[in-house]
Protein backbone atom coordinates (compact mmCIF):
# COMPACT_ATOMS: atom_id res chain seq x y z
CA UNK A 1 0.00 0.00 0.00
CA UNK A 2 1.21 3.86 -0.47
CA UNK A 3 2.89 5.57 2.21
CA UNK A 4 1.54 8.58 0.86
CA UNK A 5 -1.21 10.36 1.92
CA UNK A 6 -4.77 9.32 0.31
CA UNK A 7 -6.25 11.91 -1.47
CA UNK A 8 -10.10 12.60 0.06
CA UNK A 9 -11.53 10.97 -3.12
CA UNK A 10 -9.17 7.98 -2.25
CA UNK A 11 -10.40 7.79 1.19
CA UNK A 12 -13.72 7.88 0.28
CA UNK A 13 -13.78 4.55 -2.45
CA UNK A 14 -11.77 3.20 0.84
CA UNK A 15 -14.48 3.85 3.11
CA UNK A 16 -17.52 2.58 0.33
CA UNK A 17 -15.45 -0.71 -0.08
CA UNK A 18 -15.00 -1.03 3.84
CA UNK A 19 -18.67 -0.42 3.99
CA UNK A 20 -19.61 -3.47 1.51
CA UNK A 21 -17.16 -5.85 3.27
CA UNK A 22 -19.19 -4.83 6.43
CA UNK A 23 -22.89 -5.03 5.09
CA UNK A 24 -21.47 -8.35 3.84
CA UNK A 25 -20.56 -9.69 7.47
CA UNK A 26 -24.10 -9.29 8.22
CA UNK A 27 -25.50 -11.78 6.14
CA UNK A 28 -26.77 -15.05 7.29
CA UNK A 29 -24.74 -17.71 5.51
CA UNK A 30 -21.48 -17.73 4.34
CA UNK A 31 -21.53 -18.45 0.82
CA UNK A 32 -24.29 -15.30 0.52
CA UNK A 33 -20.75 -13.06 2.27
CA UNK A 34 -18.19 -14.79 -0.14
CA UNK A 35 -19.83 -14.04 -3.37
CA UNK A 36 -21.17 -10.52 -2.17
CA UNK A 37 -17.42 -10.23 -1.49
CA UNK A 38 -15.81 -11.63 -4.54
CA UNK A 39 -18.36 -9.03 -6.81
CA UNK A 40 -17.77 -6.13 -5.01
CA UNK A 41 -14.16 -6.60 -4.58
CA UNK A 42 -13.72 -7.95 -8.68
CA UNK A 43 -15.94 -4.80 -9.73
CA UNK A 44 -13.56 -2.53 -7.27
CA UNK A 45 -10.23 -3.99 -9.04
CA UNK A 46 -11.27 -3.71 -12.33
CA UNK A 47 -12.66 -0.26 -12.25
CA UNK A 48 -9.32 1.10 -10.32
CA UNK A 49 -7.38 -0.24 -13.54
CA UNK A 50 -9.58 0.83 -16.33
CA UNK A 51 -11.05 4.62 -14.80
CA UNK A 52 -8.57 7.00 -15.60
CA UNK A 53 -7.21 8.92 -11.96
CA UNK A 54 -8.49 12.44 -13.37
CA UNK A 55 -11.43 11.51 -13.96
CA UNK A 56 -13.29 12.90 -11.22
CA UNK A 57 -16.75 13.06 -12.57
CA UNK A 58 -17.07 9.38 -13.30
CA UNK A 59 -15.57 8.53 -10.51
CA UNK A 60 -17.80 10.46 -8.15
CA UNK A 61 -20.36 8.97 -10.67
CA UNK A 62 -19.55 5.32 -9.46
CA UNK A 63 -19.56 6.90 -5.57
CA UNK A 64 -23.28 7.51 -5.98
CA UNK A 65 -24.37 4.46 -7.65
CA UNK A 66 -21.93 2.23 -4.94
CA UNK A 67 -23.49 4.26 -1.88
CA UNK A 68 -27.08 3.70 -4.01
CA UNK A 69 -25.95 0.08 -3.83
CA UNK A 70 -24.71 0.36 -0.61
CA UNK A 71 -28.05 1.61 1.21
CA UNK A 72 -30.28 -1.22 -0.70
CA UNK A 73 -27.72 -4.27 0.39
CA UNK A 74 -27.71 -2.81 4.59
CA UNK A 75 -31.60 -4.11 4.73
CA UNK A 76 -31.91 -7.18 6.03
CA UNK A 77 -33.89 -8.37 3.07
CA UNK A 78 -31.77 -8.53 0.81
CA UNK A 79 -29.69 -11.73 0.44
CA UNK A 80 -26.62 -11.63 -2.09
CA UNK A 81 -26.05 -9.38 -5.50
CA UNK A 82 -24.98 -10.60 -8.42
CA UNK A 83 -23.14 -9.04 -11.52
CA UNK A 84 -23.56 -10.28 -15.38
CA UNK A 85 -21.09 -9.33 -18.11
CA UNK A 86 -22.61 -8.14 -21.04
CA UNK A 87 -20.83 -7.79 -24.56
CA UNK B 1 -44.31 11.35 -48.39
CA UNK B 2 -47.14 9.25 -46.40
CA UNK B 3 -47.93 12.45 -44.27
CA UNK B 4 -49.16 14.91 -47.14
CA UNK B 5 -51.99 13.23 -47.79
CA UNK B 6 -53.04 12.98 -44.41
CA UNK B 7 -52.77 16.51 -43.57
CA UNK B 8 -55.19 17.67 -46.25
CA UNK B 9 -58.16 15.20 -44.84
CA UNK B 10 -57.38 17.26 -41.33
CA UNK B 11 -59.31 20.12 -43.02
CA UNK B 12 -56.77 22.96 -43.13
CA UNK B 13 -59.56 25.55 -43.62
CA UNK B 14 -61.24 24.79 -40.11
CA UNK B 15 -58.21 24.97 -38.53
CA UNK B 16 -57.75 28.33 -40.54
CA UNK B 17 -61.42 29.33 -39.41
CA UNK B 18 -60.26 28.46 -36.25
CA UNK B 19 -57.14 30.06 -35.79
CA UNK B 20 -58.12 33.28 -37.30
CA UNK B 21 -61.34 33.82 -35.03
CA UNK B 22 -59.62 33.12 -31.46
CA UNK B 23 -57.15 35.86 -32.65
CA UNK B 24 -59.60 38.47 -33.53
CA UNK B 25 -62.02 38.07 -30.11
CA UNK B 26 -58.07 39.66 -28.56
CA UNK B 27 -57.04 35.79 -28.75
CA UNK B 28 -59.99 35.07 -25.90
CA UNK B 29 -59.72 31.92 -24.75
CA UNK B 30 -63.04 30.33 -22.96
CA UNK B 31 -61.04 27.82 -21.34
CA UNK B 32 -58.51 30.48 -19.75
CA UNK B 33 -60.62 32.99 -18.52
CA UNK B 34 -59.38 34.64 -15.01
CA UNK B 35 -55.70 33.85 -15.89
CA UNK B 36 -54.20 36.89 -17.98
CA UNK B 37 -50.49 35.32 -17.92
CA UNK B 38 -51.76 32.07 -19.76
CA UNK B 39 -53.94 33.79 -22.18
CA UNK B 40 -51.27 36.26 -23.28
CA UNK B 41 -48.73 33.27 -23.69
CA UNK B 42 -51.21 31.04 -25.49
CA UNK B 43 -51.66 33.92 -27.72
CA UNK B 44 -47.88 34.68 -28.53
CA UNK B 45 -47.80 30.74 -28.98
CA UNK B 46 -50.86 30.64 -31.71
CA UNK B 47 -48.89 33.39 -33.43
CA UNK B 48 -46.03 32.39 -33.58
CA UNK B 49 -47.05 29.07 -34.78
CA UNK B 50 -48.97 30.40 -37.49
CA UNK B 51 -45.54 31.39 -39.36
CA UNK B 52 -44.50 28.33 -39.35
CA UNK B 53 -47.67 26.34 -40.83
CA UNK B 54 -49.12 25.53 -44.04
CA UNK B 55 -49.43 28.88 -46.40
CA UNK B 56 -51.53 27.47 -49.41
CA UNK B 57 -51.24 23.91 -49.20
CA UNK B 58 -47.18 24.14 -49.58
CA UNK B 59 -45.15 22.06 -46.63
CA UNK B 60 -42.68 25.16 -45.60
CA UNK B 61 -40.27 23.18 -43.96
CA UNK B 62 -38.48 25.15 -41.10
CA UNK B 63 -35.93 23.68 -39.25
CA UNK B 64 -34.42 24.93 -35.96
CA UNK B 65 -31.48 24.08 -33.91
CA UNK B 66 -31.53 22.52 -30.56
CA UNK B 67 -28.45 22.28 -28.65
CA UNK B 68 -29.27 19.41 -26.13
CA UNK B 69 -26.21 18.79 -22.82
CA UNK B 70 -25.02 14.63 -23.55
CA UNK B 71 -23.13 12.53 -20.88
CA UNK B 72 -22.82 8.88 -21.44
CA UNK B 73 -21.64 7.09 -17.98
CA UNK B 74 -20.88 4.34 -20.11
CA UNK B 75 -18.37 6.01 -22.64
CA UNK B 76 -16.74 7.40 -18.99
CA UNK B 77 -14.00 9.22 -21.04
CA UNK B 78 -15.57 11.58 -22.97
CA UNK B 79 -16.45 14.67 -21.71
CA UNK B 80 -19.94 16.17 -21.70
CA UNK B 81 -20.80 18.46 -24.63
CA UNK B 82 -23.93 19.97 -26.54
CA UNK B 83 -25.04 17.91 -29.24
CA UNK B 84 -26.24 19.46 -31.85
CA UNK B 85 -30.16 18.59 -33.39
CA UNK B 86 -31.82 20.03 -36.06
CA UNK B 87 -35.83 19.17 -36.35
CA UNK B 88 -38.72 20.46 -38.25
CA UNK B 89 -40.37 21.91 -35.98
CA UNK B 90 -43.58 22.60 -38.85
CA UNK B 91 -44.28 18.81 -38.08
CA UNK B 92 -43.83 18.90 -34.62
CA UNK B 93 -45.81 19.57 -31.45
CA UNK B 94 -45.79 22.46 -29.92
CA UNK B 95 -44.09 22.05 -26.82
CA UNK B 96 -40.20 21.31 -25.64
CA UNK B 97 -41.15 17.85 -24.90
CA UNK B 98 -42.72 16.98 -28.00
CA UNK B 99 -39.38 18.04 -30.16
CA UNK B 100 -37.52 15.18 -26.98
CA UNK B 101 -39.86 12.81 -28.60
CA UNK B 102 -39.16 13.52 -31.92
CA UNK B 103 -35.65 13.79 -31.60
CA UNK B 104 -35.56 10.61 -29.37
CA UNK B 105 -37.63 8.71 -32.15
CA UNK B 106 -36.29 9.72 -35.07
CA UNK B 107 -32.86 10.53 -35.12
CA UNK B 108 -31.27 9.54 -31.69
CA UNK B 109 -32.93 6.79 -29.38
CA UNK B 110 -30.12 7.19 -26.68
CA UNK B 111 -31.33 11.02 -25.36
CA UNK B 112 -32.22 10.19 -22.11
CA UNK B 113 -35.07 12.06 -19.96
CA UNK B 114 -37.48 11.53 -17.52
CA UNK B 115 -41.20 12.39 -18.57
CA UNK B 116 -44.80 11.60 -17.33
CA UNK B 117 -48.18 13.14 -17.74
CA UNK B 118 -46.84 15.27 -20.63
CA UNK B 119 -49.58 17.81 -18.86
CA UNK B 120 -47.82 19.90 -16.31
CA UNK B 121 -48.59 18.20 -13.70
CA UNK B 122 -46.23 15.47 -12.69
CA UNK B 123 -43.12 17.48 -12.65
CA UNK B 124 -41.18 14.46 -14.14
CA UNK B 125 -39.53 16.50 -17.32
CA UNK B 126 -38.27 19.62 -15.68
CA UNK B 127 -35.35 21.04 -17.24
CA UNK B 128 -33.31 24.11 -18.09
CA UNK B 129 -34.37 25.63 -21.28
CA UNK B 130 -32.73 28.61 -23.02
CA UNK B 131 -31.70 29.40 -19.47
CA UNK B 132 -35.20 29.14 -17.56
CA UNK B 133 -35.92 25.97 -15.35
CA UNK B 134 -39.04 24.64 -16.60
CA UNK B 135 -41.11 21.53 -17.09
CA UNK B 136 -40.43 21.00 -20.76
CA UNK B 137 -44.02 20.12 -21.69
CA UNK B 138 -45.61 23.28 -20.80
CA UNK B 139 -42.68 24.93 -22.61
CA UNK B 140 -43.71 26.15 -26.11
CA UNK B 141 -40.67 25.84 -28.61
CA UNK B 142 -39.46 29.42 -29.55
CA UNK B 143 -39.87 29.22 -33.44
CA UNK B 144 -37.46 31.73 -34.33
CA UNK B 145 -35.15 29.68 -36.44
CA UNK B 146 -31.86 32.43 -36.07
CA UNK B 147 -31.11 31.30 -32.60
CA UNK B 148 -30.74 27.79 -31.69
CA UNK B 149 -32.40 26.79 -28.12
CA UNK B 150 -30.31 25.14 -25.58
CA UNK B 151 -31.74 22.29 -23.28
CA UNK B 152 -29.44 21.38 -20.62
CA UNK B 153 -30.60 19.91 -16.98
CA UNK B 154 -31.00 21.31 -14.46
CA UNK B 155 -28.29 23.54 -12.89
CA UNK B 156 -25.93 22.24 -10.11
CA UNK B 157 -27.35 18.63 -9.73
CA UNK B 158 -25.48 15.68 -10.30
CA UNK B 159 -25.80 14.18 -13.63
CA UNK B 160 -26.77 10.33 -13.96
CA UNK B 161 -26.93 10.82 -17.75
CA UNK B 162 -27.79 13.36 -20.37
CA UNK B 163 -30.83 15.18 -18.93
CA UNK B 164 -31.57 12.63 -15.93
CA UNK B 165 -30.38 14.64 -12.40
CA UNK B 166 -30.01 12.67 -9.05
CA UNK B 167 -33.03 14.38 -7.29
CA UNK B 168 -32.59 12.04 -3.77
CA UNK B 169 -31.59 15.11 -1.83
CA UNK B 170 -34.42 16.93 -3.08
CA UNK B 171 -36.70 14.25 -1.77
CA UNK B 172 -35.11 13.68 1.17
CA UNK B 173 -35.01 17.22 2.38
CA UNK B 174 -39.27 16.96 1.00
CA UNK B 175 -39.58 14.21 3.73
CA UNK B 176 -37.70 16.49 6.19
CA UNK B 177 -40.30 18.81 6.14
CA UNK B 178 -43.41 16.03 7.49
CA UNK B 179 -45.53 16.46 4.85
CA UNK B 180 -48.35 14.86 6.54
CA UNK B 181 -51.34 15.73 8.71
CA UNK B 182 -50.56 15.56 12.07
CA UNK B 183 -53.29 15.52 14.51
CA UNK B 184 -53.38 14.84 18.32
CA UNK B 185 -57.13 13.42 18.95
CA UNK B 186 -58.90 11.48 16.25
CA UNK B 187 -61.71 13.60 14.20
CA UNK B 188 -64.73 15.21 15.94
CA UNK B 189 -67.24 12.81 14.10
CA UNK B 190 -65.03 10.11 13.81
CA UNK B 191 -64.95 10.26 10.27
CA UNK B 192 -63.09 13.64 8.14
CA UNK B 193 -61.37 16.20 10.05
CA UNK B 194 -63.77 19.18 8.71
CA UNK B 195 -62.37 22.45 6.93
CA UNK B 196 -64.63 25.46 5.89
CA UNK B 197 -63.81 26.82 2.95
CA UNK B 198 -62.26 29.69 4.08
CA UNK B 199 -59.76 27.86 6.02
CA UNK B 200 -59.47 25.92 2.41
CA UNK B 201 -58.73 29.19 0.43
CA UNK B 202 -55.61 29.48 2.60
CA UNK B 203 -54.20 26.81 0.92
CA UNK B 204 -54.50 27.75 -2.38
CA UNK B 205 -51.30 28.40 -3.93
CA UNK B 206 -49.18 26.29 -1.83
CA UNK B 207 -51.16 22.81 -2.92
CA UNK B 208 -50.61 23.37 -6.45
CA UNK B 209 -46.66 22.26 -5.97
CA UNK B 210 -46.02 19.50 -8.38
CA UNK B 211 -42.15 19.17 -7.01
CA UNK B 212 -40.60 19.31 -10.14
CA UNK B 213 -37.80 20.71 -8.13
CA UNK B 214 -37.40 23.72 -10.82
CA UNK B 215 -37.11 26.33 -7.79
CA UNK B 216 -35.36 24.68 -6.12
CA UNK B 217 -32.58 24.02 -8.68
CA UNK B 218 -33.15 27.88 -9.23
CA UNK B 219 -31.63 29.28 -5.89
CA UNK B 220 -28.09 30.27 -5.23
CA UNK B 221 -28.43 29.63 -1.60
CA UNK B 222 -29.49 26.00 -2.34
CA UNK B 223 -26.48 25.90 -4.83
CA UNK B 224 -23.91 26.97 -2.03
CA UNK B 225 -25.36 24.52 0.55
CA UNK B 226 -27.67 21.86 -0.71
CA UNK B 227 -27.12 19.52 2.46
CA UNK B 228 -28.71 21.77 4.69
CA UNK B 229 -30.47 24.31 3.10
CA UNK B 230 -34.23 22.88 2.39
CA UNK B 231 -34.81 24.79 -0.40
CA UNK B 232 -37.89 26.77 -1.49
CA UNK B 233 -39.78 23.85 -2.70
CA UNK B 234 -39.29 21.54 0.72
CA UNK B 235 -40.29 25.36 2.75
CA UNK B 236 -43.38 25.87 0.58
CA UNK B 237 -44.87 22.70 1.34
CA UNK B 238 -43.61 23.41 4.90
CA UNK B 239 -45.59 26.16 4.75
CA UNK B 240 -48.60 24.44 3.26
CA UNK B 241 -48.55 22.29 6.35
CA UNK B 242 -48.03 25.43 9.05
CA UNK B 243 -51.43 26.45 7.42
CA UNK B 244 -53.95 23.54 7.17
CA UNK B 245 -56.36 24.45 9.19
CA UNK B 246 -56.81 21.10 10.44
CA UNK B 247 -52.71 20.00 11.31
CA UNK B 248 -52.85 20.52 15.50
CA UNK B 249 -48.66 20.82 15.14
CA UNK B 250 -48.60 24.10 13.60
CA UNK B 251 -46.55 25.62 16.51
CA UNK B 252 -43.99 22.64 16.47
CA UNK B 253 -43.37 22.39 12.81
CA UNK B 254 -42.84 26.23 13.26
CA UNK B 255 -40.16 26.05 15.57
CA UNK B 256 -38.41 22.98 13.72
CA UNK B 257 -38.14 25.27 10.34
CA UNK B 258 -36.82 28.29 12.31
CA UNK B 259 -34.82 26.89 15.08
CA UNK B 260 -31.27 27.84 13.70
CA UNK B 261 -29.69 29.63 10.65
CA UNK B 262 -29.87 26.66 8.59
CA UNK B 263 -33.48 26.08 7.59
CA UNK B 264 -35.75 28.89 6.64
CA UNK B 265 -32.86 31.81 7.80
CA UNK B 266 -30.70 30.45 4.89
CA UNK B 267 -33.09 31.96 2.64
CA UNK B 268 -31.96 35.58 1.16
CA UNK B 269 -35.02 36.69 -0.90
CA UNK B 270 -33.38 35.67 -4.17
CA UNK B 271 -36.91 35.67 -5.42
CA UNK B 272 -35.42 32.97 -8.43
CA UNK B 273 -37.64 30.52 -7.17
CA UNK B 274 -41.02 32.38 -7.89
CA UNK B 275 -39.77 33.67 -10.93
CA UNK B 276 -38.83 30.08 -12.36
CA UNK B 277 -41.89 28.58 -11.26
CA UNK B 278 -43.78 26.85 -14.12
CA UNK B 279 -46.89 26.41 -12.01
CA UNK B 280 -47.41 30.66 -11.22
CA UNK B 281 -46.33 29.50 -7.59
CA UNK B 282 -44.77 32.14 -5.13
CA UNK B 283 -42.22 30.34 -2.90
CA UNK B 284 -40.53 33.38 -2.02
CA UNK B 285 -43.78 34.68 -0.54
CA UNK B 286 -44.32 31.90 1.60
CA UNK B 287 -40.80 31.83 3.23
CA UNK B 288 -41.42 35.49 4.22
CA UNK B 289 -44.70 34.96 6.01
CA UNK B 290 -43.09 31.97 7.67
CA UNK B 291 -40.25 34.33 8.93
CA UNK B 292 -42.70 37.28 9.62
CA UNK B 293 -44.80 34.48 11.76
CA UNK B 294 -41.82 33.39 13.77
CA UNK B 295 -41.08 36.86 14.58
CA UNK B 296 -44.09 38.38 15.43
CA UNK B 297 -46.83 36.71 17.40
CA UNK B 298 -49.89 35.97 16.03
CA UNK B 299 -52.53 38.94 17.04
CA UNK B 300 -54.89 36.44 18.21
CA UNK B 301 -52.51 34.74 20.79
CA UNK B 302 -51.69 37.72 22.79
CA UNK B 303 -54.94 38.49 23.45
CA UNK B 304 -55.96 34.91 24.33
CA UNK B 305 -52.57 35.74 26.83
CA UNK B 306 -53.47 38.57 28.23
Amino acid sequence: MGATKLSGMQKQVLSLYRGFLRAARSKPTTEDRKRIETVVSTEFRKNSKEVDRKNFQYIEYLLRLGHKQLDQLKSPDMVSISSVKIN
Amino acid sequence: MLRLPQRRICSQAVEKIRLSSSLSGNGDFPILKGHKAAQDLSKDTLKSHETIKDKEGQHKVTKKEFKIYRWNPDKPNTKPFLQSFFVDVSTCGPMVLDVLQKIKAEEDPSLSYRRSCREGICGSCSMNIDGTNTVACLKPTNSDTSKPTIITPLPHMYVIKDLVIDLTNFYQQYKSVEPWLKTRKPPKDGREHLQSPNDRKKLDGLYECILCACCTTSCPSYWWNPEEFPGPAALLQAYRWISDSRDEFREERLQAITEDERKVYRCRAIKNCTATCPKGLNPASAILKMKAKHSLPDPVKRIERA
